[in-house]
């Protein structure tokens, strides 16, 4: 019975050992799932940089399986951990989506703002801009301009209404850009006729 | 009793150490490289790229992974990863195939996307070029507005390497241009007009045979070139730059249109104090004039309550090119003409003289866009 008992120990204590060996398949196809799931979400668009560091991490867990592989008693135990964060990692990640995406349309909303207050300031400074000999070709030509943005201005709003978060914050800078352009003109015109 | 409980544990242990000995073979390194080849193409945006192909790398993969389990459940000395290790082999084969049409794609996206950006730059500068010489309503520096804002939101997208959507805005932007270049072109494109030009070389000729005939002053305006060149008895006396209507490129059709009149006109009054200096009004609107404001009326090209306008002059104040469709000279050139010109002497108008000119070039250039 002793000599059993000592066995069945025995035995045991190696398939322990052995059941340590197996690669954590299952393990591996968890995780790439959750980091699908969370792709799916939109995370490579709204957490560029948390996703990244998904990929990095599950990239670094396969890395330590490969080592493991290569050796002759291996140990999957770390692989494991890394792995089971990767997982809760991505699961988090899911759950902290939303917040994201509405991190990501106020930044948008915030670049419309910044959008039509550069537009407003440069409609105020091109109707007190002179209008002289030598300025007024030069003014109303940046009107035009001014005018091309407003309506690129209207895409803003289009885009955000299609949750197009990204994009409208580009189209938003864009427009900016142009709008800064102008006011810059305009101030230069001003300068230029006080100097005279 | 003991002796046997011994030498069956020994018996035990050797049977282990045995199964130990023949050992499970190991897993092919192919399997590791192609879960590593996996990250590589992720990365290198090959499911953007080479979207098919990464599909069907990714289902291999997936089989292959399926299979590597069900191998791996065996017995130890049971397993043989010999079909497995040529499956592995194969989607590395296929991934690196792979990674390398990624790689190039991407390559060749940004290239391509570099390569159509420069064009619309020089488009959009040539064009707003040429909105320095001549007004316009404003619809060509609108659109010109308007494409360089989708090129800056383009110039975002390549930041980002994200160079798919970038060939929409590329193609938003080209479409302004084109906008732009086709407000431009139905400003300009009469003056590349074969009988537009000898129209008007035939009336600077025959004004130039009357002074000459006549032994008077007459004076011929170039639009295009922005002259004003004084003739005495034929021959050249005197050459001014000059501005025009604020549209004053087209032809004056109505009141209010800003456009400087084309034809063949006469000095009915010496002003010598108007409110831009001298002046010398001519006789516009003459019968032609009069039937051709007739004629678009009828077709509903002038507004109802609109007059065909009047009160052209010749006058000083400055060559700004900012007039409602007079001719304007700054005020000591004014006093020269003002001094030769009196009651009577001809004023011809033309839009251009010849072909042979910078802005003509850039028009023309317009039209090989086409």
């Amino acid at each position: 019975m002793k000599g059993l008992t000592k066995n069945l120990v025995l035995v045991l204590a190696i398939a322990l050992v052995l059941m340590g060996c197996k690669q954590p398949t299952q393990q591996i196809n968890d995780a790439q799932a959750a980091i699908d799931e969370v792709k799916k979400g939109g995370a490579d668009k709204y957490a560029v940089a948390e996703f990244k560091k998904l990929e990095d991490a599950m990239k670094a867990a396969n890395d330590e399986i490969a080592t493991q592989d290569k050796k002759f008693f291996k140990k999957f135990g770390t692989a494991k951990d890394m792995l089971a964060k990767v997982k809760t990692d991505a699961e988090a990640l899911k759950a902290a989506l939303p917040g994201m995406i509405e991190a990501a349309k106020n930044a948008a909303i915030q670049a419309q703002t910044e959008a039509k207050a550069a537009i407003d300031e440069a409609k105020a400074l091109l109707e007190k801009a002179p209008t002289g000999k030598g300025t007024k070709k030069d003014i109303d030509a940046l009107k035009a301009d001014l005018a091309g943005a407003e309506t690129a201005f209207a895409e803003i709003q289009t885009a955000l209404d299609g949750q197009d978060y990204i994009g409208a914050a580009d189209k938003a800078k864009a427009v900016k850009e142009k709008a800064v352009a102008v006011g810059d003109q305009v101030k230069a015109a001003i300068e230029k006729t006080k100097k005279k | 009793m003991k002796k046997r409980t011994k030498k069956g544990r020994v018996l035990f242990l050797a049977l282990i150490l045995f199964s130990f000995a023949c050992k499970a073979p190991p897993v092919p390194p192919e399997v590791a490289e192609a879960e590593t080849l996996e990250q590589t193409l992720r990365g290198a945006g090959g499911f953007v790229y080479a979207e098919e192909n990464y599909a069907r790398f990714q289902a291999g993969l997936k089989a292959a992974r399926e299979n590597l389990a069900r191998e791996k459940a065996k017995w130890g000395w049971l397993r043989n990863y010999g079909p497995l290790q040529s499956e592995f082999r194969d989607l590395l084969k296929k991934g690196s195939d792979l990674l390398r049409e990624a790689r190039e794609r991407k390559a060749a996206a940004s290239r391509n996307v570099a390569e159509q950006i420069l064009p619309l730059k020089t488009r959009i500068d040539r064009l707003k070029n040429m909105t320095h010489y001549f007004n316009e309503s404003g619809t060509v520096r609108k659109n010109l507005s308007q494409a360089e804002i989708k090129l800056a939101e383009a110039d975002l997208l390549i930041r980002k390497e994200q160079f798919e959507p970038v060939r929409e805005k590329l193609q938003n932007c080209s479409l302004y241009i084109e906008e732009a270049e086709a407000a431009t072109f139905s400003i300009l494109s009469r003056y590349l007009d074969k009988g537009e030009l000898e129209k008007w070389n035939r009336w600077a000729d025959e004004t130039i045979a009357e002074s000459q005939k006549k032994g008077i002053v007459a004076i011929v305006v170039n639009k295009l070139e922005r002259r004003l060149v004084l003739y005495n008895k034929g021959a050249a006396a005197a050459s001014y730059e000059i501005g025009l209507g604020k549209y004053g490129l087209s032809d004056k059709l109505y009141s209010g249109d800003d456009a400087t009149p084309e034809g063949r006109y006469l000095v009915i009054r010496k002003i010598p104090s108007s409110p831009f200096y001298k002046a010398l009004l001519i006789n516009y609107p003459n019968e032609e004039d009069k039937r051709a404001f007739a004629a678009a009326k009828k077709n509903g090209l002038v507004p109802s309550e609109v007059g065909i306008g009047g009160s052209i002059e010749i006058h000083g104040g400055g060559k700004d090119s900012l007039t409602k469709g007079c001719v304007g000279l700054e005020d000591k050139d004014m006093d020269e003409v003002y001094r030769l010109a009196g009651t009577g002497t001809p004023v011809t108008i033309v839009g251009a003289l010849s072909i042979e000119n910078s802005i003509l070039a850039e028009i023309k250039k317009l039209r090989k866009n086409d």
